[in-house]
């Protein structure tokens, strides 16, 4: 970037001038003699190849850092805040699991919601240091101020659970409103905000040069017609110096569109193998998380206004599979990506998941309550449990190949442009020294 | 709490020897209410003659039973014992008398014996319920929806509700009271005015609370959905009492040794088994149950089990003319 602007400063300020020089020159209004002439055009090329020389550099300069940009800022807020999202549902679905369990709760049970915590906590914090005073900042606000606070009800639910107490029961309500209310509307939205960004830095390296196109036209045009001219002038064919300017005017070009494309190309790989199925899948995981909490939830408040259940429905609505759900539309985007196949097992292990979710219903609706729960919590292959186990690690599963796809193609798009922006400033103090060299050695045939 | 698990264990194990040592103090406070109040009567009686009802009506006479309890053919008992359980509505969240025990995951507690009895009565099986928890304020609803067959949910017999729904004869006495932290200085309800006094929505205790500090200060009684749900708010410290029926004030009491109950009982709460308006006959069988268990001592039991040793006798059963 510093390279760039440095280098386009010097003829920003004389770029009109050569021009409108060139035109008086043209019309015969000053300096009528050739060798006044050859001065102005020899002012003119250098400006030409100098300000190629800037865009093309800048070009390079601003796509190499939008690349930069998505790999190292924009990825990792956006892995960070869908960290964070997965982080809390899982603990949500996790402690609900654990409460319907009684008495002591199961190790693993804990380990996993005390991981989630540690993970939530972890992310939040470079999150946090990441996005400075970005618009993130209000909603990772809301995370760390209610994250403490969901935790320490809990704690306090947990005490009390030990004791045997109903308050304890209570105080789990208290934290699962925190978590719904405000814990998972602030990850959702900053998981959005994230992936927005993400999407417009990869917009960004992904874009067309047209600047640099633009001036390259105009570069070789100018460079024809001084040779045209010259040729009728001075009765020579060639121009050594300006050929030389010309031919690596020439190779700049070249090189700057191929790498360029090249580059597009992997990057555009990254989003549509990498990034696009990640937040697909991320997006399934995360609600088949809260359908798995709202099982649970079901099942602990026996309130029997089932508005969990509803909840429940709303979830296997939106996850599918069919048309237009979360996991058709993550399995049709991970399609030929890494994760593809995992993604697609996903899919259709959600129907069984369902079924089973079902013959819970309807063994609690029953009376049949501890079967219910045991159906729900279980772990086993035909559990609900289990079942959902299986779809959660699928999707986490694809999500982590698809997310070291999308690092792989984004570095080596990154890679594309190394050396590029050194290369063009050689080749445009050579295209400067070429024009200097072909004019100056006609204007001296004038002394 | 320990000891008052310990207590129960022992009550289980070796009879009542043991069982006056111990037992937190808002249940000896619980225990000692029911001499130190007028008969339940009388204070209605009073309660009427204030005007608070228009139609003349005494809550707590209920269906006269036809002999003991029997599931006779074409009854709404017979409808219950076709289809395999009885269908409860309950708290899961009241101390001792509807609870969900964390430690089981069963629902106990005094008002859940009740029904045990009830469904042995149906079925020769005591655990042959579904229990479906519902807040205070889904009682009535859930019952005259034909959702549950029967409340057993530390509900108070008023006229109002007699008007959508029946209740059986009265099996446990009651009385309005308030919890507050230990270091409160507030004496009665009296010395609340101006705090937030926590009760939940549909519960007679809202109503009294409400009326007894007047429309000057409509949010003093702050409303939520379970009684544990107030003993949150009053540890977090955002209300400063919780004002209901001695015995749930004692089961919420006994979850936190830095509380205590206050003042005078407030008013009288005889707490009756709902059930729909359409099956007097179930009313009746209920009501031969309940007097099947004050003569055979389970009710006596029960009380010893859930609420304390000292076990005063039975509410007696009233019955319409």
């Amino acid at each position: 970037m510093t390279a760039g602007s440095t280098v386009a400063r010097i003829p920003d300020t004389g770029a009109d001038q050569p021009r409108r020089l060139l035109r008086l020159v043209e019309r015969g209004a000053i300096a009528g003699t050739t060798p006044a002439k050859l001065r102005l055009l020899l002012i003119g090329v250098l400006a030409l190849s100098l300000i190629w020389g800037a865009v093309a550099a800048w070009t390079v300069a601003a796509h190499a850092s939008a690349t930069a940009n998505v790999l190292s800022v924009s990825e990792q807020l956006s892995l960070d805040a869908q960290q964070i999202y997965r982080s809390l549902s899982d603990a949500d679905a996790t402690d609900a699991a654990a409460f319907l369990s009684g008495g002591l709760e199961p190790l693993s049970l804990r380990h996993r919601y005390q991981a989630d915590i540690a993970q939530a906590a972890r992310r939040l914090e470079a999150a946090t240091a990441a996005a400075g005073n970005s618009a993130a900042g209000s909603r990772l606000a809301t995370l760390a101020a209610e994250l403490p606070v969901y935790t320490g009800l809990v704690e306090t639910a947990r005490a009390d659970n030990r004791l045997g107490l109903p308050v304890g029961a209570a105080y789990l309500r208290q934290a699962s409103e925190v978590m719904r209310a405000r814990l998972l509307p602030a990850a959702r939205d900053l998981y959005a905000q994230e992936n927005a960004q993400l999407a417009a830095a990869n917009n960004q390296a992904t874009g067309i040069p047209y600047l640099a196109l633009t001036v390259a036209a105009i570069t070789g045009f100018g460079l024809l017609w001084s040779q045209l001219w010259l040729t009728r002038r001075t009765n020579r064919l060639v121009n050594s110096g300006l050929l030389l300017a010309t031919v690596a005017g020439l190779v700049m070009l070249i090189w700057l569109v191929s790498a360029l494309s090249i580059a597009r190309t992997h990057l555009i790989s990254a989003r549509d193998r990498g990034s696009a199925p990640v937040e697909a899948l991320a997006r399934a995981d995360i609600a088949a998380l809260q359908a798995h909490a709202d099982e649970s939830l079901t099942l602990i408040d026996r309130s029997g206004d089932d508005s969990f259940q509803q909840d429940f429905l709303v979830w296997q609505k939106r996850l599918g599979p069919g048309r237009g759900t979360l996991l058709t539309f993550a399995a049709s985007l991970a399609q030929g990506s890494p994760g593809g196949s995992r993604a697609r097992a996903a899919a259709s292990g959600a129907p069984a998941w369902f079924a089973v979710h079902r013959r819970v219903r309807s063994l609690d609706d029953n009376g049949k309550y501890t079967a219910a729960v045991h159906l729900a919590i279980g772990s086993g292959p035909a559990d609900s449990g289990g079942l959902f186990g299986r779809i959660d690690t699928d999707l986490t599963d694809a999500i982590a190949a698809d997310q070291s796809a999308f690092r792989t193609a984004a570095v080596a798009g990154q890679n594309d442009l190394a050396g590029l922006e050194a290369g063009i400033i050689v080749l445009s103090v050579l295209m400067a020294a070429g024009c200097a060299w072909g004019l100056s050695r006609r204007l001296a045939e004038y002394r | 709490m320990a000891t008052w698990r310990h207590c129960r264990l022992m009550l289980a194990a070796a009879a009542a020897a043991g069982a006056a040592l111990c037992g937190p103090a808002g249940l000896q406070a619980l225990a000692r209410a029911p001499s130190a109040r007028q008969p339940a009567q009388a204070r209605l009686a009073a309660h009427f003659r204030s005007g608070t009802q228009s139609a003349p009506c005494d809550p707590t006479a209920s269906l006269r039973p036809v002999g003991p309890p029997a599931v006779t053919p074409g009854s709404y008992m017979a409808t219950i014992r076709a289809r395999g359980y009885l269908i409860a509505g309950v708290d899961q969240s009241t101390y001792h008398f509807g609870y969900l025990n964390p430690l089981d995951g069963q629902i106990e507690g005094f008002d859940i014996d009740m029904l045990h009895a009830v469904a042995a009565a149906i079925f020769g099986n005591p655990d042959k319920i579904r229990f479906v928890s519902v807040s205070d304020a889904q009682r009535i609803p859930a019952i005259r929806s034909g959702k549950v067959d029967i409340v057993a949910h530390t509900m108070t017999i008023t006229c109002a509700r007699l008007r959508q729904v029946d209740f059986s004869t009265v099996y446990l006495d009651a009385a309005q009271r308030v919890l507050v932290l230990r270091n409160s200085p507030a004496a009665s309800l009296h010395d609340l005015r101006g705090h937030k006094i926590c009760a939940t929505s549909g519960s007679t205790s809202l109503a009294y609370t409400r009326k007894y500090f007047g429309s000057a200060r409509p949010d003093s009684a702050v409303p939520v959905p379970y009684w544990t749900d107030c003993l949150v708010l009053l540890q977090e410290g955002k209300v400063a009492a919780i004002s209901t029926d001695d015995t749930i004030l004692a089961g919420l009491a006994a979850q936190d040794p830095e509380t205590k109950i206050i003042g005078p009982p407030l008013t009288s709460e005889p707490y009756g088994l709902a059930s729909s308006l359409h099956h007097p006959d179930f009313v009746r069988f209920v009501n031969a149950v309940l007097a099947q268990m004050r003569a055979d001592g389970q009710w006596a039991a029960i009380y010893k089990h859930w609420i304390s040793s000292r076990v005063p006798p039975p509410p007696p059963a009233r019955y319409r003319s």
